[in-house]
This record gives C-alpha cells, structure tokens and sequence, in this order.
C-alpha cells in the first residue's frame, strides 16, 4: 500500500475501485445520469460507468450546467463515490461540495500514472491523501 | 484562502445552513483556483431552467431554501419553459406547469425576482463598470464584460446561487485586471460589414470562437457605432463555439478604447486571425442542421427579442400572414411583452398569425414540449438557438436572418441559405 499527500477539495474518507481517465470530462452531455456512462464520442471511458466507482481523471470541461447533471446523477445512485483530480476545476468542484462527495487534487505523484483501473483506492479529504492498495512506494518513482 | 470574520461565520453555521452551503461551495470553488480571498458582488442571474434543473436540481433548491435562506444581493433569472398567461393555448402538459409551479415558488422563496428573461441587462439587472457581479449564464456573462466593462466569471448556478445568498464571490479569473488582457489579435477588415445583417455577425463570432478556444479576442475593425444586435450576435455566438468569457471590441468595450488599452498597455507579438468571407460562407453550412424544406416553425429570441426587433419582425410582415402549416413565435421578457400590447404590436402580429410568447428563450425551454406536439423542423435567426435546440432536443434547424425567417414563415419552406 502507499499513501499520497494530496490537496483536500471537499471533506470525507472514502474508498472503492478505480476508474481511470486520461481525458477531462464534461459531466453535460459527457456522463448519462441515468446509468452513470460516459457517453461523449471518442471519449476514453466511452460506454463504461463510473457509477459507484473512484473516479479519477486529469479535470473538468465543458458547461458549468454540469453540477446539475451531477447532482441528478448523484439522487439516482449513479455518480462516482470519490473523486480524484489532476487540479480541479470549478464544475467538478461545485458537483462534488453539493453531493458530500469527497475529493482531492494536487497530488504530490501523478494520479494518472499511478492508479489503473481496478485498483483499490481510499481517498481520505479530511487528511488530505491517498491510498492505493497493492502498491509499493518505490512505484512512486 | 483568507476568510473575514464573517465568512468564517458562514462556514461554521452560525448565519443559517443555507449560508453554511453556500459558503461550503464558494470556498471549494476558491480552490481550484488558488483564489486568495472573497471580493463583495454587486449583482446576480441565474440561469438553470426546467430541462437543466431535471425534478432533483428542483428538490436541491427546495432544501437550499428551508429555514428561510434568501439571497442578499439583486438577483434575476433566466427564461422558463412556457408563459403561464398562455399554458392552455401553447398545450403545455400538467407534469411541467407542475415542475414550472414549484420552481415559481421555490425561487420566491429565496428571493430571486422572476424575471424569467435573459435580457435583465436592458430590463433593471444593470451592473456599472468595474463592477464585481456572478451571472450564470454565458451569452449575458460575455456581454457583462465586453459591452458593460463589469467582471464576471462563467459561473454556474450553483456559485451564482451561493455568491447571491453571501453576497461574495471567490477573487480569481476575470476579476483580475491582469487576466482581461488581450490575446488573439481579430481582423475583419477583408469582409465587406456594411452589407452584413446580424446573422453574418453571428457568423463570425462563430468561426472566432473555433479558433480562440477559450482566449481573449481583440476585434480592431468594427465602428464604434456597430448596432447593439450585431455586437451581441458576435458574442452571443463566440461562447457556443468557444469558451470565451471577455471580448475586447476596440472603441466600443469601456476597457478596450484603443488596441494598446485592450492589451493592457503594450502590444506584444500575439496571434493574428483575418475572418474572410469563406470563413462566413462555411459558418452557415455548420450552423444549419437539416437539409429539409418543410418549416414547422419560425422562432426568434435567443436572446429575447427586444422591443426594437419586434417592431422590426412586425415590420417586415406588414399585410402578410403566417403559412397555415406552419408557426410564428416570438419570444421574450414579460415587460416587452407587455409593450407590446401598450404599442398595439400584440393585435398586429396575432392578426399576421405571431404568437409572442413571454418567460421563455427561442433556445431551450418549449422545446421539451414543442417536440411532444410534433414541432421538427425549426427557423431561426440565433445560431446559438440552432445549435442547442438541435443538440439538446435533436430539433432539425436552419439558421439565417430576421428576413429569410420571416420569408420562410410565409412560404413555409426555408427560403434562406442552404
């Protein structure tokens, strides 16, 4: 297991399965709140669900309309439970403080070479870290 | 970030919880942009209709609003689905006069005035220059900054909400003098403007925004006596294409008197952009999203027309009529609406076969309903109403000017640019 500082975005300990993205994500017209899919066109997660998951990806994009997409995606049990960023952007920000979802970025190592789908991953807002399961320090690199 | 003594208050509870939540968003919002203190805002719009809203982002402003939250600066709204003077005759269904009820009630509430208009601008919301205000809604954001010289942010609702309901805003973006300069240099000097009516403007700032992303364009050759619907057909457009908060118009935006002004003192080597008439040409070809004759319906204002387009809409169908197969709406503010009828325009268009229709914007709301009763095939002359009616109720649009909508609502087919 190794623990990575990281900045606090929102507050609360979570943990579950990664699901990993190299690409911003736009939660208006970019995730279905119905099923928790990514569904915006070449999009690297495309057809698959974030529902549940740890979702982790570089930041936000796209219209600031996408907190409400969040959230109604969120009332029907199918947001992300925890969500990690490069650096966050306002819209993800705002969807994750309205949900109680905690989040962080700003990690001292990069999320989106270290964590892989799959992974078992905590993130603890409250202390601002990480921890990914399975892994050694020296993968830090 | 730096929080006054009252803020921190806030953020503890101790002024109510819907303070507590809002100040909890402002302070993540902050965040993300390493903004290092809240600046005091003198003025707030709301945006989220019904189809954004959905029944859930309803039920969150019912719980933002227990316990008797209100918002502490003025703050407007944006358009809803349908007029309630007119429900019966528009056919709107039960389910979303219910959803428009609650929202009615709920934004009362909190103290949002009902303005249900995305031209508060002209209508009492009017911020001064310099001043600091959150607007939530990107056409009325970039005019804010370009036309007024006031600085907002694209905030979504939610920030929008929380910075009415504290009165302040995260200092970051474009509150900051240093991030209005100029970047991208913008040269129409090849295109022959005195012809252009303002759906070629619109057309340019729809091949601009391609190209700028989410950079600080510098237009240097339009008048400075360039008619208000033309300026705002290139900014209304440019945010639909590209992510553009501020545009200098030289000798017409308050910061940008000169090229030197816009860049904020000195003209650095910057990009260069030259629109030419291919560029226009092709913009068309991008802003239309069908190829089918039959026109169900001619809708004007997105924005809301104002009293002066109407006049002008009435004008070219004086003695003419509406094809029977098709239908003529007019959208906008309930106040133009109601000067309409003080002006006998009201009796004049409903005599041609027009509908004005107040509360609601060309682009969005009645399209939820519109589609239920068989409305597909749509004219209008906003390329920002084009491009979200077709790409968030798969309406099948032409887009052209005031006058080939108008000729298109008589013929019942489209008569503009194919």
């Amino acid at each position: 297991m190794i623990r990575i500082k990281a900045r606090s975005v929102t507050a609360g300990v979570v943990e579950g399965e990664a699901i990993v993205s190299q690409m911003p994500i736009s939660f208006t017209g970019g995730m279905d709140p119905d099923t928790g899919t990514i569904r915006e066109p070449s999009h690297d997660l495309e057809g698959r669900s974030v529902a549940g998951k740890i979702l982790v990806f570089p930041t936000g994009k796209g219209s600031t309309t996408g907190s409400w997409q969040f959230y109604a995606a969120f009332k029907r049990g199918n947001a992300p439970k925890g969500i990690i960023n490069v650096k966050a952007e306002g819209v993800v920000a705002v969807s994750a403080i309205i949900t109680d979802t905690p989040m962080v970025h700003e990690l001292e190592n990069d999320p989106l070479e270290l964590i892989k789908t799959g992974d078992f991953v905590k993130i603890n807002a409250d202390e601002g870290f990480v921890e990914i399961e399975g892994k050694s320090d020296n993968e830090k690199g | 970030m730096e929080l006054s003594k009252k803020q921190q208050e806030m953020l503890e509870g101790k002024h109510g919880r819907g303070a507590r939540k809002a100040m909890e968003i402002l302070v993540a919002y902050g965040e993300c942009y390493n903004a290092e203190r809240m600046i005091p805002i003198t003025s707030v719009h709301i945006a989220g209709n019904y189809p954004v809203l959905m029944d859930e982002g309803i039920e969150w402003l019912e719980d933002l609003a227990q316990g008797g939250t209100k918002v502490s600066v003025y703050t407007t709204k944006n358009p809803e689905m349908f007029d309630f003077d007119d429900w019966e005759e528009l056919k709107v269904p039960e389910m979303y006069q219910d959803r428009q009820r609650r929202i009615d009630a709920v934004l009362r509430s909190l103290g949002v005035t009902l303005t249900y208009s995305c031209h508060h601008y002209l209508l009492g919301n009017v911020p001064r220059f310099g001043d600091h205000i959150a607007w939530a809604s990107s056409g009325s954001q970039v005019y804010a900054n370009s036309v007024i010289g006031a600085r907002s942010n694209r905030d979504g609702d939610h920030v929008a909400l929380a910075a009415a309901i504290t009165g302040v805003i995260p200092e970051w973006g474009m509150h900051l003098t240093e991030n209005r300069r100029g970047q991208v240099v913008v040269e129409t000097e090849r295109l022959n403007l005195e012809g252009f009516t303002t759906a070629d403007y619109q057309a340019i700032g729809w091949r601009v925004g391609k190209i700028v992303g989410d950079k600080i364009p510098v237009f240097v050759n339009l008048p400075a006596d360039s008619a208000i619907q033309n300026i705002k057909g290139i900014l209304y457009t440019l945010t639909v294409t590209g992510a553009v908060g501020l545009v200098h118009l030289v000798g017409i935006t308050p910061e940008a008197p000169t090229l030197e002004a816009a860049f904020g003192g000195t003209v650095r080597p910057l990009d260069r952009i030259s629109v030419e008439q291919k560029d226009i040409d092709q913009a068309y070809g991008e802003i239309s999203f069908t190829s089918e004759d039959k026109v169900d319906m001619v809708i004007f204002g997105c924005p809301q027309c104002s009293i002066q387009e109407i006049q002008e809409i009435a004008g070219m169908l004086e003695g003419k009529s509406v094809h029977p197969e098709t239908q003529l709406w007019i959208c906008t503010s309930a106040w133009v609406k109601t000067l309409c009828e003080r002006m006998g325009l009201l009796e004049a268009l409903k005599s041609c076969g027009v509908r004005v229709v107040a509360d609601v914007g060309a682009a969005d709301g009645p399209h939820l309903y519109l589609k239920e009763q068989g409305v597909r095939v749509i004219a209008i002359n906003s390329a920002r109403g084009s491009y979200y009616a077709h790409n968030l109720f798969g309406m099948d649009t032409w887009f052209g000017s005031s006058r080939e909508c108008i000729q298109t609502a008589i013929s019942g087919r489209w008569e503009g640019k194919k």
